[in-house]
């Protein structure tokens, strides 16, 4: 078997199904693995206990870690993702809430974090929750700020069985979410014809930037409440966990 | 229709007036320009993708000016144009949601705009989309259908819009329609919409099966005593007479088509003795021969698009 490529482009073999799983971005055909998108091949090792076959996908977004085919010196690039993925079940989420009622929240979501990026890369490259959305809500490249419409954004659903682990029952929305806040959330179904299904379940999840009543950045005090910097006033809020 | 909406210009009032005696003239300005090319030999194009920052993918095709419009451009002795080149711009939208009156769909849905621009081609189009635009839109929602992995984007849509900005002339400007005339410069816009679809979806990362290219291939026949030839490539402007002409949409690591398109008489066709295919045959493969040269490009072009997106930091 030849080396593999290190780009792919749709409809290149990249080596049999004897030696390979086909992971994202690849189909299988003929007993051969191929690419379906263009973009680097990267080849994710078995674990060594299970004497398995390693996994070939290609990336979607630009590695941060692959260096430029054309630069001569291996610098690390910045990645600049692609927010065309689409969620899919667990994967994490950031979302705006736009309507709050006694069963649920509806939310639109803003961007789908993928492996990539919602674990912490390494030290020097890492991205994190807050640069991202500075970067989702500054660009003019991106069409979302082009329109208000939420028409362009998959819409999702919180309901209140799903805001937290534990006394579901007390469970007041009013006093979880307001509209506006910028919820990190898990998606558990891809629901029915308009909405995902999230939830907001873990410590890591939940609220993670929102404004005060007097409009100032709050900042988190305990897993239930947030304040105002300015006024000093708290409000409640599913807090997720700060990093 | 008439489009009620807007102010139009008149719907044929650009061509400028052709008189009888520049048609007849010797100087040479209005002669038909014959293909100077081999019959196997393809135009060039120009394929670049990523040109619209605002959409998920984007890209650009355009043919190279025939000589004769290249020698007309430096050296104009007349208003028209002896023949066009192709332009089309294509943008790709999405995934994104579907609207709200839309049932569930676990895979992706695919539309297809065809739209030419008012001054695309030597007759004026109109705002509205007339029966050529929607059915070149259908074509190619079929030949990228075949090629698209649709189960991997559940619940959403996929919007494809091509505008054309230059068409190709189905006949020389000079010749009057007759009865072997047919709209034979759709079959190249099509095969020109399906290469650059194919590389605004893979400039979209949307999940494909290959890359599909289209080709062209057609009878020819210059002259009325022998029979029609094959060429491959064909450019309407320089041959006397079409008698059938075939469009394909080719994927060529799986050696599949997904659209195929054949149009006029094929029974006759001038091949080698020892050929044993019969005309449409024959057809059908010079069409499949034009695709796998435009998909030289276009493998190109995705790549040159890849290492773009490298390079910004």
């Amino acid at each position: 078997m030849n080396s593999l490529p290190s780009i792919a482009i749709p409809g290149q073999r990249l080596g049999s199904t004897a030696t390979y799983f086909a992971g994202p971005g690849t189909h299988v055909h003929q007993n051969a693995v191929y690419a379906s998108i263009a973009g680097p091949v990267v080849t994710d090792a078995a674990p060594p206990q299970t004497r398995s076959r390693p996994t070939l996908r290609v990336s979607r977004v630009t590695d941060t870690k692959h260096p430029s085919p054309s630069a001569a010196t291996a610098t690390t690039y910045k990645s600049k993702p692609r927010y065309n993925t689409l969620p899919a079940v667990d994967s994490i989420v950031l979302a705006r809430v736009t309507r709050v009622q006694k069963r649920q929240a509806t939310v639109s979501i803003l961007v789908v974090l993928d492996e990539s990026t919602s674990q912490p890369l390494d030290q020097s490259g890492a991205i994190s929750d807050k640069e991202y959305m500075a970067s989702l809500l500054t660009s003019a490249a991106n069409p979302e700020n082009h329109s208000n419409s939420d028409d362009l954004r998959f819409q999702a659903l919180i309901r209140k069985e799903d805001v937290r682990a534990v006394e579901k029952d007390h469970v007041v929305m009013d006093e979880m979410f307001r509209v506006g806040d910028i919820v990190r959330g898990s998606v558990i179904s891809l629901g029915d014809q308009s909405f995902y299904y999230i939830t907001t379940a873990r410590n890591d999840l939940g609220v993670f930037m929102a404004r005060s009543e007097a409009g100032n950045m709050m900042f988190p005090v305990t897993w239930k409440e947030m304040r105002d910097p300015i006024t000093g006033i708290s409000e409640s809020r599913k807090v997720a966990r700060p990093f | 229709m008439a489009d009620r909406r807007r102010i139009n210009g008149p719907p044929a009032g650009t061509r400028p007036p052709v008189y009888a005696s520049l048609k007849e003239s010797k100087t040479g300005v209005s002669e038909r320009t014959l293909r100077q090319r081999q019959p196997t030999e393809l135009r060039k194009f120009y394929l670049k993708t990523g040109m619209i920052p605002t959409a998920s993918g984007s890209s650009y095709l355009e043919f190279a000016p025939s000589a004769a419009l290249a020698a007309a451009r430096s050296n104009p002795k007349s208003l028209i144009p002896p023949s066009s080149a192709l332009k089309v711009a294509c943008t790709v939208h999405g995934p994104k949601p579907l609207p709200r009156s839309v049932p569930f769909s676990p895979n992706l849905l695919l539309t297809t705009h065809v739209k030419f621009a008012p001054f695309a081609a030597r007759k004026r189009k109109g705002h509205v989309r007339d029966t050529t635009e929607r059915d070149l839109g259908v074509h190619l929602e079929t030949a990228l259908r075949g090629a698209i992995i649709a189960e991997r984007w559940p619940k959403s849509g996929l919007d494809i819009t091509l505008t054309i900005v230059e068409a190709e002339d189905d006949r020389w400007w000079g010749d009057a329609p007759d009865s072997h005339d047919a709209s034979w410069g759709m079959l190249n816009v099509l095969a020109g919409c399906i290469t650059a679809a194919s590389a605004a979806i893979a400039d979209a990362h949307i999940d494909c099966l290959d890359l599909v290219s289209g080709g062209v291939a057609a009878l020819v026949s210059d002259d009325a005593s022998t029979a029609p030839r094959l060429v491959l490539d064909v450019d309407p402007a320089e041959h006397r007479s079409i008698q059938s002409a075939c469009v394909v949409a080719y994927m060529p690591a799986r050696d599949e088509i997904t659209e195929l398109w054949l149009k006029g008489d094929s029974s006759r066709a001038a091949l080698e003795k020892s050929d044993g295919r019969t005309g449409h045959e024959a057809l059908i493969d010079g069409a499949v021969d034009a695709a796998r040269g435009a998909n030289t490009i276009l493998t190109d072009a995705v790549r040159e698009s890849i290492a773009r997106s490298f390079a910004q930091v």
